[in-house]
This record gives structure tokens, sequence and C-alpha cells, in this order.
């Protein structure tokens, strides 16, 4: 998809920055620009609750599909669920078509997809920084009522969850670990499903 | 040095009638940028309240008390004519402001710890829920891994999609 006027901008969201990132760019060999997010800026501009997440942007800096699961490839299907095939596809119609794609949501489905974040989650959110700055900082043990309540007040954030619980031993500190909270969600999909529109042939 | 001289220090050291307000050294996070400032104990403080003075307010926010309201650039948010008091208070020749009222009035989350005294402020509801309206995707500005800046809008002109991944 080079030299089709598309770019891909990969953002680590990592509390522990390029340390923790550093690896896993190395390893990618990205041909991409690749970003690191110490402080989840990205997470929190676009209310992202989940990684890896996409978000398409036109020419005009204008969002044409807002949050859904960025799976490149099937290889980790059996655990993910999801089959990315159909939303690859649609990423390069997109990419061939822009704004003419079917792919590309008009407005009537983007008011329906992109909602305001309700005081609950901009609370959450406060606390989450907090947290962050208060971990930075090296008050590692501060932060963790402040990842607490950013959980409770967001509970569908599994990104204020799970970089939390990657910070210390969250068996100890939290009580539960990622596996623990993935089968207690007995069968219901980890990611939300892709709603893509029917493909026409 | 001159009599009249050690005459105006002797006078500026023993000016009775100003009373220096005990503070506390707190940490402002807003818009993401970490200060350090002054935290009045004024004892019409309620628990969580944050008193600061308005060279701190200026360093810490951007924010400026003008006569037509608290001001940072084009934006000016006026202050509730009846409830002054719970916003500015002089003593002496210093003002102090209640920054957690502001965010109050301007509906600001905000975090705050007691022990580590620090306050985290988020973004005003309209800022943040801006893109919610008008689709267009927030700017955002980020380094990569040597440290160079990158910001979303350098790639306006082109199809752009941004992936968040991490590490754990």
């Amino acid at each position: 998809m080079k030299n089709q006027n598309f770019e891909i901008l990969s953002i680590a969201e990592d509390t522990g920055g390029v340390k923790a990132a550093g690896p896993w760019i190395e390893a990618g060999k990205a041909e991409y620009t690749v970003l690191v997010d110490k402080q989840h800026v990205v997470t929190r501009l676009y209310n992202m609750v989940n990684v890896p997440t996409a978000v398409w942007i036109n020419e005009q800096g204008r969002i044409v599909r807002p949050n859904e699961v960025a799976y490149s490839n099937n290889k980790g299907m059996s655990v993910t669920k999801v089959d990315t095939e159909p939303w690859i596809n649609g990423l390069r119609d997109w990419v061939k078509l822009g704004d003419k794609s079917a792919f590309a949501m008009r407005e009537q489905e983007l008011r329906e997809r992109v909602k305001p974040q309700n005081p609950d989650w901009a609370l959450a959110s406060a606390e989450f920084g907090l947290a962050e700055y208060l971990y930075q900082t090296g008050s590692g043990e501060a932060a963790i009522p402040h990842y607490k309540e950013a959980q409770r007040l967001n509970p569908e954030n599994w990104n204020f969850k799970r970089q939390a619980w990657a910070l210390s031993n969250s068996k100890e500190k939290y009580g539960t670990t990622f596996t623990d909270e993935v089968k207690k969600l007995n069968g219901k999909p980890y990611y939300e499903p892709h709603r893509l529109p029917p493909v026409k042939n | 040095m001159k009599k009249w001289m050690y005459a105006m220090l002797l006078g500026l050291l023993f000016t009775p009638g100003i009373q220096a307000t005990e503070t506390n050294k707190a940490i402002v996070v807003y818009d993401d940028k970490a200060t350090s400032v002054g935290a009045a104990k004024l004892t019409i403080a309620k628990p969580g309240d944050l008193w600061i003075t308005l060279a701190d307010l200026k360093t810490a926010t951007g924010f400026v008390n003008k006569q037509q309201g608290v001001c940072r650039d084009e934006l000016c948010f006026p202050l509730p004519k009846k409830r002054r008091a719970e916003f500015l208070q002089a003593q002496g020749k210093t003002t102090w402001f209640n920054l957690t009222e502001f965010a109050r009035l301007l509906k600001q989350p905000v975090a705050y710890d007691a022990a580590q005294v620090a306050w985290y402020f988020g973004q005003r509801p309209e800022v943040q829920n801006n893109y919610t309206q008008n689709f267009q995707a927030p700017n955002f500005t980020l380094p990569d891994k040597n440290g160079k800046l990158h910001s979303l809008s350098d790639f306006r002109g082109k199809k752009v999609m941004i992936v968040t991944w991490a590490s754990w």
C-alpha cells in the first residue's frame, strides 16, 4: 500500500517508554513511523479501551473509521477470535478509493459510533493520568490506588487495567491477573467485533 | 551604601501587617505538564482544595487573572460575581487562587493524592469531546525511539491509519 498517499502511524502505549517498547520496535523492523506514548495520550484523546486499536483518518484530518481492533494478520486468531482479513481488505479498498470507499463511514454512522465521554470516564482518565505521573516520578506504590480508581470508574478500559497490572505483581497488588479476567468473560469476545459494510462482488 | 538605603532595607524587613501564609509544596499536573507550586494552608480551605498564587497559576496552567475573567490567550472564563471569594482570597500582598474550584467551574475532572500532595487536572469536556461533534482527529505530538517528535498534523494531505499497541 506504499506510494498510495497512505501512512501508518504505529504508537506504543507504554508507561515504560522506549525501554519497554524499544525491543518490540527493533523486532518489528517497521517501515512506517513508530512513536512511543509514555503517558497514554492517544488512549485518552481517542477514548481507546484496548490494543491493538486503529483509527482511519482522511486527507483532511477527519476520522473515517473510529476505534477498531487492528490485527495485521490472522496468526493469533485462535486467541484473539478476530478474523482480520475482511478488515484488511477494507483498508486496501479505502487506501485505493479514499472517501468513496464503502469502508469510509458517513456522518450518520460516525455519530452512532463516536460518543462523548461520560463524567465517570473523564474522571477515570484523570485518575489514570495522576497514577502515571506518580509512577513515572518514582512513587509506584502511591500510584496503585489511582490506577484502581481509574479501573473502577471505567471498567471497560482494558488499557487502564493491563498497563497497571504490568507494572507490578498484579495478583498481589490488584488481586487478579489478565488471564483471570479474560476467563471471567466466559466466552464473551474480548474485542468488540468489526462492523463492516457488506462486500459487493 | 548610603544611609537612606539601609533605612529602606530595614523598613522592608520590619514592615508590619504582612502575614506570610504557610504553604506546602504541591505538584500540579495541567495539560500533562507537571509544575511544583506552593499550596496555601488557608483556614477557609476545604479538604482537597488547592489555593495557589497568581504567579504559580500562570506558571502551572498559563491562566492569568484579569478584569474580564481568568484568561489564557483568547480564552476567558468570567468568575461568578457572587462567588468571587470562593476563587480569590487576598492576604497582605498575596492573592490566592482556588484552582480546584476553577476546575469545578470548568467541569474539568480532577484527581488528587493527599499524601503525595499532587493534583491532576484533566481536559475540559468541550475540549475532550470536540472531535465527537466534528470528527476531526485530535492532534498529538509524540517522540519516536530516538526522541524525534512527530505530530499527527504533519501527515495532513495523506490518508493515515493510527494503530496503538503495547509491550504489556
